[in-house]
């Protein structure tokens, strides 16, 4: 009965939406203007979701998610417009496409590619959709089981996982990351006893940073600074031949798209962890099992699809997290999570009790957002390939002025701005030095979650810590963290290594 | 991202302020009611305000000593020292380029978006910010610098005088001529730094029409269709809204 019920909800809303011209217009709206975003090497879907934000503030929730989905839907899969005619990642999602997009295109088969792409994007939107509806259910049923002491192990797993993974240069550079967003979030009075931390005696500080600003900073400014520092300049776009939708081409791949959407899925439900990631490891995994690993890296028409259906399905799973636990699974589902906040929305556990049928309008969004991403690509992939042309010197500084009045318009408050500059320069620094800034971004989103469940937790158990031990999620939690970050001790290495070579002293030699 | 001994030293360097900075954090955090009263509630440890603070601190100390000792493991102190040692003061290209950007967004955030005609703002910023660097030679983005400082500098001198409210008192929209005069004027000179060479004519033509047409677009978006109160609405925006209601 719950299914056919989630069924008959999910067609209602598909049916609603597609019915409903203001609707079509900001689903194709910002579709394309997110396929924009994505397809210009320095602009990114995180930031397309961050400036929207401010344009949905008077819409409906409904509008407004509609609005944030398709921007995010095109944003991801327009990175590989850049990636297959110039050779440079419109977005780092679309960064493994770039690997054989880009000799594909220079056969002179860019069309091609740019058909086959806009299929695979489309599908794996579709499979991340189908988990989304599928898996919530019993996600939220298991989180409604949760404890305090679960949800503060919860945020602290997302920020020490998604720093690990996320690090270009050494793991704990993204913990600390992490921790400098846990501070930033203990900033203003705190939720329990309402005393002031770290505010100075500014009331602007009293309420704590506001998330929106916080993002932009950054996730804007340190992009308009390193594109116009570093001097970047698009490189002669490929020409683009007739692009069809090679459902043929599709067809003889199955294998391939089904394994990676089911790691785009995975990766993307872990938390903080973005499509970018997805789409390496869906290319090594084809890679890997692909009767001909020397085509990839030449042009293989296999390791374009694998990697544009990993990213795009990577958008579902980041999507369970976000709407069951309030944790986002990817830096733009991070951004998402703000804007929801904002049109009073509160993902969590209690999400499907507050909000019925909100997970299924969700996954409607998400299947007209694919659709509306397929035919606006078989459509506009012509018109679009005129972004890449435009010089950075003139959009960034349009950028820019969006990124102000971004976070400006949310309180229609200076100060945001003033908190904002600091932040993106910050992170323009921690990002030249080998941080990564997903996990700093989790950590400001995730560290109230921390903090109060924490003290809610030991205010339960008398201040006892054994819940943690005691508690089966609790447990499985704490001994993750706990491995992840033993496992970049170098004594603990040393041990693992010499109790493999005791215990399988064969493979050891 | 840097190359590696660079990184290595960055970190060194990094790694002393992330130390002294969870330090401070802590030090913060011990002065938080733990075990006294905070309006009328009496703490314990474990429901103190101060926990989490103290377990970043923490945190951010234990992870500052890591990135110390892997950095002089990996021989940072020396090659730090040794960069120092070859160090010669002077202005990169790339370090002119971010003093630029840093100039554009400073000045446009903390200094003209609270006290001038928002769309006069955005014009001006945009008028220095994008020849800056769509000309694309060092020389111009140190002449196009210069004049937006010096335009800059005397309207610091304007507001901290206190001339530009004395103006404002005797002429409401003062400061919004000067703010045109300034857009104006600093386009002239990016349009003699163009030249007669059609390419840089092209691009001081493209420069120009984004950099007026974005905020005549953005600002009536913003004010009457999300109806956002701008930062600051001088003559141009209240011009736009005479226009608007005119029309209705």
């Amino acid at each position: 009965m719950g299914a056919l019920h989630s069924l008959g909800l999910f067609f209602g809303h598909v049916a609603d939406f597609a019915t409903e011209p203001v609707t079509l217009l900001v689903l194709f709206g910002a579709t394309i203007m997110g396929i924009l975003f994505g397809a210009t090497p320095g602009l990114t879907a995180t930031l397309g979701v961050a400036l929207l934000t401010t344009l949905t503030y008077n819409m409906s929730h409904s509008m407004a998610l509609v609005a944030l989905l398709a921007i995010y839907v095109g944003g991801i899969y327009g990175g590989s417009y850049a990636s297959i005619l110039i050779n440079i990642p419109g977005t780092a999602a679309a960064a493994a496409t770039a690997l054989d997009g880009y000799p594909i295109a220079v056969r002179g088969e860019g069309g091609r590619a740019l058909g086959l792409t806009t299929t695979a994007s489309a599908i794996g939107t579709m499979v991340g959709m189908l988990f989304v509806v599928s898996l919530s259910p019993l996600i939220s049923e298991l989180a409604l089981q949760f404890t305090s002491f679960e949800f503060f192990l919860l945020a602290f797993f997302g920020i020490i996982i998604s720093g690990t993974l996320t690090s270009p240069d050494l793991v704990y550079k993204g913990w600390i990351a992490g921790f400098l967003g846990l501070f930033l979030a203990t900033v203003g009075r705190e939720g329990l006893q309402f005393y002031p931390r770290f505010t100075f005696g500014n009331s602007n500080l009293e309420g704590g940073l506001e998330v929106v600003p916080v993002l932009i900073g950054a996730f804007g400014i340190p992009q308009i600074i390193q594109v116009l520092r570093d001097k970047f300049r698009p490189k002669e776009a490929q020409k683009l031949d007739r692009i069809m939708p090679e459902f043929g081409t599709i067809a003889r791949n199955v294998k391939h798209i089904i394994r990676s959407a089911l790691i785009g899925v995975g990766i993307g439900a872990v938390p903080g962890i973005g499509e970018d990631i997805a789409g390496w490891v869906s290319y090594g995994a084809a890679k890997n099992s692909s009767d001909h690993p020397e085509e990839f890296g030449k042009g293989s028409y296999t390791a374009i699809v694998s990697t544009e259906t990993a990213n795009n399905a990577c958008i579902g799973g980041a999507m369970i997290p976000l709407l069951n636990l309030g944790v986002p699974g990817s830096p733009p589902a991070a951004m998402l999570l703000g804007a929801l906040m904002l049109h009073g929305i509160a993902p969590g556990p209690m999400l499907r009790i507050d909000n019925p049928g909100f997970i299924e309008e969700v996954t409607a969004i998400l299947l007209l957002a694919s659709v509306a991403m397929w035919i606006s690509g078989m459509l506009l992939a012509k018109q679009v390939v005129k972004v890449l042309r435009i010089p950075p010197a003139i959009f960034m500084p349009v950028i820019a002025v969006l990124c102000v009045i971004g976070s400006y318009a949310l309180g229609t408050k200076v100060f945001n701005l003033y908190l904002m500059v600091p932040v993106g320069i910050v992170a323009y620094f921690l990002t030249e030095m080998g941080y990564p800034i997903a996990p700093l971004v989790i950590g400001v989103i995730l560290g109230p979650m921390a903090d109060q469940n924490l003290r809610r937790a030991l205010m339960v158990s008398g201040g006892s810590f054994l819940p943690v031990i005691t508690r089966p999620v609790s447990l499985i939690l704490f001994l993750v963290i706990i491995l992840t970050v033993l496992s970049q001790v170098p004594a603990y290495k040393r041990l693992v290594k010499a109790l493999r070579a005791r215990l399988f002293p064969k493979k050891a030699a | 991202m840097m190359e590696k001994t660079k990184l290595r030293q960055a970190d060194l360097i990094t790694s002393v302020f992330l130390m002294l900075f969870g330090l401070w954090v802590l030090s913060e955090g011990f002065q938080m009611p733990m075990q006294d009263t905070y309006g009328g509630v009496k703490n314990v440890w474990y429901v103190s305000p101060a926990l989490f603070p103290l377990i970043v601190g923490f945190g951010v100390v234990i992870l500052g000593a890591v990135l110390l000792v892997g950095s002089v493991r990996a021989g940072a102190a020396a090659s730090l020292a040794a960069a120092l040692r070859a160090y010669r003061p002077g202005l990169s290209e790339s370090n002119l380029r971010f003093l630029g950007i840093l100039l554009a967004i400073g000045s446009f955030v903390y200094f003209y978006i609270p006290r001038v005609d928002f769309v006069l703002t955005i014009a001006l910023f945009l008028s220095y910010f994008i020849p800056a660097f769509y000309y694309d030679t060092q020389r111009d983005l140190r002449r196009l610098s210069a004049v937006y400082g010096a335009v800059f500098l005397s309207f610091l001198v304007l507001y901290w005088t206190g001339v530009a409210a004395f103006l404002n008192s005797a002429f409401e929209f003062s400061t919004d001529v000067i703010a045109l005069s300034a857009v104006v004027g600093v386009n002239i000179y990016a349009r003699r730094l163009a030249g007669t060479d059609p390419d840089r004519l092209r691009r001081f033509r493209v420069g120009f029409a984004v950099a007026i047409a974005t905020p005549l677009l953005l600002a009536p978006v913003f004010r009457f269709l999300l109806y956002v109160r701008l930062p600051h609405e001088g003559g141009i925006v209240q011009l736009m809204q005479v226009i608007r209601y005119s029309l209705r």
